[in-house]
């Protein structure tokens, strides 16, 4: 409560005279409930995931993490190979979606021509517009059957003896998941890595290329650093979109509950993903109590990735002695 | 002066929009009352989704002035749907679990359509209807046991077929199914090791394959990747132009799903269970089954026992248990329902409130 106070303290005082403040009150309130309902909203979903997973954590407890399967029919419920599908595909988007957001990024606010730079972010933001389940659909009609076709043949026969690029047989598999949510986070990351390049001081830039550097030292030298801690941020918040994706990832991956397996060309499965497909035909308490406790994973993963966001980005602002903005 | 303009502005605005709001609230109601009277929402089971929405629903909208809507989202989220009584009925091709009949709160599971899954197969250069498989050999390709076309074991089967060296790409449902019950319960009766290893329910722990999300899903995934086998319900295998797999029934006879195999395989019940689900798989070796399918199923409407729309469930779900409705939807390779079981489903009608 102690922010509401502060904020109130501080919107009353431009305003004088007792009619103002009746006004004043309003927005208060109006704006105090506002914020206090996501409170208490994030509160009750924490509780009632707690809660609903209560059954299962007192069956499997922390074993839940380590065991692999979901088998409802023997009432053997294990989170290990969701944990690690959920891990790759997330990491593997970032690692995938970075470099390529970047590029769009220094594209849009440094080298193309000023006629392409309106139309081209446009279309690039209204890829995160379009709905996960659409992205999903294209990804098993039209996606899928490419990537089985024409990418992983040739990446197997190029790099097989990398146990990740394993044999394929199929269009949903765990690298097909990669791409696809490669496609949803590249616009998060490039359009707040566009903004951050912009907010580049054109002093800066133009001392650097006074200086007779060129435009891609001007690039590593000047952009890059002075963007450092947002563009991780902006990173992070790709990661957080990748980590909780479900229903895109459900209608490409393959649903597979088996064992851990290093091969990408294979079928695997996420935490998101088992909850899109399972968390409306739970055949038993034991297994709506697993899901829930799946959420919990995902809660507390997502909780920590947000920490490490506002640990990286403190980090790096000290570094550059700038404040976080 | 100004200030005092704007509060009085913000007051009146807000008292209009509550004005607003509250006229909006009594005209949903008001319409949503209007509509409970003529209007009867389902969701479930896709293997029933021809039957209701293209067949039934339009049909008893014009002899009975109801609507009927129905949303087709799998067995598995129609029970969870009329559980928190979103819908007024439910429909699963798997009969309720005990936790699922508990969670449901005095729900009564009616027998309304009989049909049955199939499995599908797209290899290249073989048309349907041309693969011949057994029972064991289904469940050891579903184990990964059997993994290439050219195994000698389906080799054996297909002595006439010029079988490609190709991997074999297993295809299931990855949401709860009333197909994979039926599908798994069949495996589980032709094989142990599928029993012990795996056993039958809506959702399984597959040893191996594809996961695709409904009956369309499958079709999609089958249809474009050369070497699958999946299982569709028998409706989607003519609607995608898939290609049908021929299974050896216990008499010795390879037989496809259409409406006389899976009339006979229901031939088996003698009488009709009071709690639990009919399992009408795997019809043993007799004359009178020569014919029979092995995965054929009755398909369930779920209804809670005390609903507001009662009285049109009741004459809706009767009308439908018809012989002439019954008969209305076998180019859907519906079967009709056993006369013994059409008095059962009556009887369970009555329950409702």
């Amino acid at each position: 409560m102690s922010t509401y106070d502060a904020t109130g303290s501080a919107a009353r005082r431009p305003f004088s005279g007792r009619r103002a403040r009746a006004g004043d009150l309003i927005l208060q309130g109006v704006a105090g409930l506002a914020a206090l309902g996501a409170v208490v909203l994030v509160g009750l979903i924490v509780y009632k995931v707690v809660q609903g997973s209560r059954l299962s954590l007192s069956t499997f407890g922390l074993g839940f993490l380590t065991s692999t399967g979901w088998d409802p029919v023997h009432s053997q419920f294990g989170a290990a190979n969701l944990i690690y599908g959920t891990a790759i595909t997330s990491f593997g988007a970032l690692i995938l979606a970075t470099p390529l957001a970047l590029g769009v990024a220094l594209f849009l606010t440094e080298l193309a021509p000023g006629w392409i730079r309106g139309p081209v972010t446009a279309l690039v933001e209204t890829l995160a517009a379009i709905p996960s389940v659409v992205i999903g659909l294209w990804g098993i009609l039209v996606l899928g059957p490419v990537l089985r076709d024409d990418v992983m043949p040739q990446l197997h026969s190029a790099l097989g003896f990398i146990p990740l690029f394993g044999p394929s047989s199929s269009g949903s598999t765990i690298f097909t998941a990669i791409v696809v949510l490669t496609i949803m986070i590249l616009p998060i990351v490039s359009s707040i890595s566009r903004e951050l390049f912009l907010g580049v001081p054109a002093e800066l830039k133009e001392a650097a290329l006074g200086l007779g550097v060129t435009r891609w030292e001007m690039v590593r030298g000047v952009i890059f650093p002075y963007a450092r801690g947002g563009v991780a941020a902006a990173m992070i918040l790709g990661l957080g979109r990748a980590l909780g994706e479900a229903i895109a990832v459900a209608q490409v991956i393959g649903a597979f509950n088996g064992p851990i397996h290093a091969n990408l060309f294979f079928q695997g499965n996420t935490i998101g993903a088992e909850l899109a497909n399972e968390f409306s035909n739970a055949t038993s308490n034991l297994e709506l109590s697993s899901l829930f406790y799946l959420a919990l994973i995902l809660l507390v993963f997502s909780l920590l990735v947000n920490l490490l966001a506002q640990v990286i980005v403190r980090r790096v602002a000290r570094k550059q002695g700038l404040v976080a903005q | 002066m100004p200030r005092n303009g704007k509060l009085i502005r913000i007051t009146f605005g807000v008292a209009a929009a509550a004005a607003v709001a509250a006229v909006a609230v009594m005209t949903a109601s008001a319409a949503s009352a209007k509509q409970s009277a003529t209007t009867l929402t389902g969701a479930g089971s896709s293997l029933v989704a021809p039957a209701v929405s293209g067949i039934w629903a339009p049909a008893y909208s014009s002899a009975k002035g109801v609507n009927v809507n129905y949303s087709s989202i799998g067995s598995g989220k129609g029970i969870a749907a009329v559980t928190a009584r979103t819908v007024d009925f439910g429909a699963s091709d798997a009969p309720m679990t005990p936790d699922q009949a508990s969670a449901c709160n005095g729900c009564v599971e009616i027998p309304w359509a009989l049909a049955g899954t199939g499995p599908v197969e797209n290899i290249p250069g073989i048309n349907g209807l041309q693969l011949h498989l057994t029972g064991p050999v289904l469940a050891k390709i579903y184990l990964g046991q059997i993994t290439n076309w050219s195994d000698p074991a389906i080799k054996k089967l297909n002595k006439k077929l010029n079988l490609p060296n190709k991997t074999i790409t297993v295809v299931h449902r990855s949401d709860g199914s009333g197909d994979t019950f039926v599908f798994t319960d069949y495996l589980s009766k032709v094989s142990k090791a599928w029993k012990s290893k795996v056993g039958s329910a809506t959702t399984v722990q597959w040893p191996t394959g594809v996961g695709e999300n409904g009956n369309s899903g499958v079709a999609a995934q089958v249809r474009s990747t050369p070497g699958a086998i999946g299982y569709v319900s028998t409706f989607y295998v003519v609607q995608n132009h898939l290609h049908m797999v021929r299974m050896k029934n216990s008499s010795g006879h390879f037989v496809y799903p259409s409406v006389k195999s899976i009339e006979s395989a229901s031939q088996i019940l003698k009488k009709v269970p009071k709690d639990t689900g009919i399992s009408i798989t795997n019809p043993p070796k007799s004359k009178k089954f020569a014919n029979a399918w092995p995965m054929a199923t009755f398909t369930y409407v779920i209804v809670p026992k005390n609903s507001a729309k009662g009285p049109e469930l009741r004459a809706f779900i009767s009308w439908a248990l018809g012989a002439k409705q019954q008969k209305s939807i076998q180019h859907l390779i519906f079967a009709p329902m056993p006369k013994l079981v059409v008095k059962a489903a009556k009887q369970r009608v009555k329950e409702i409130q």
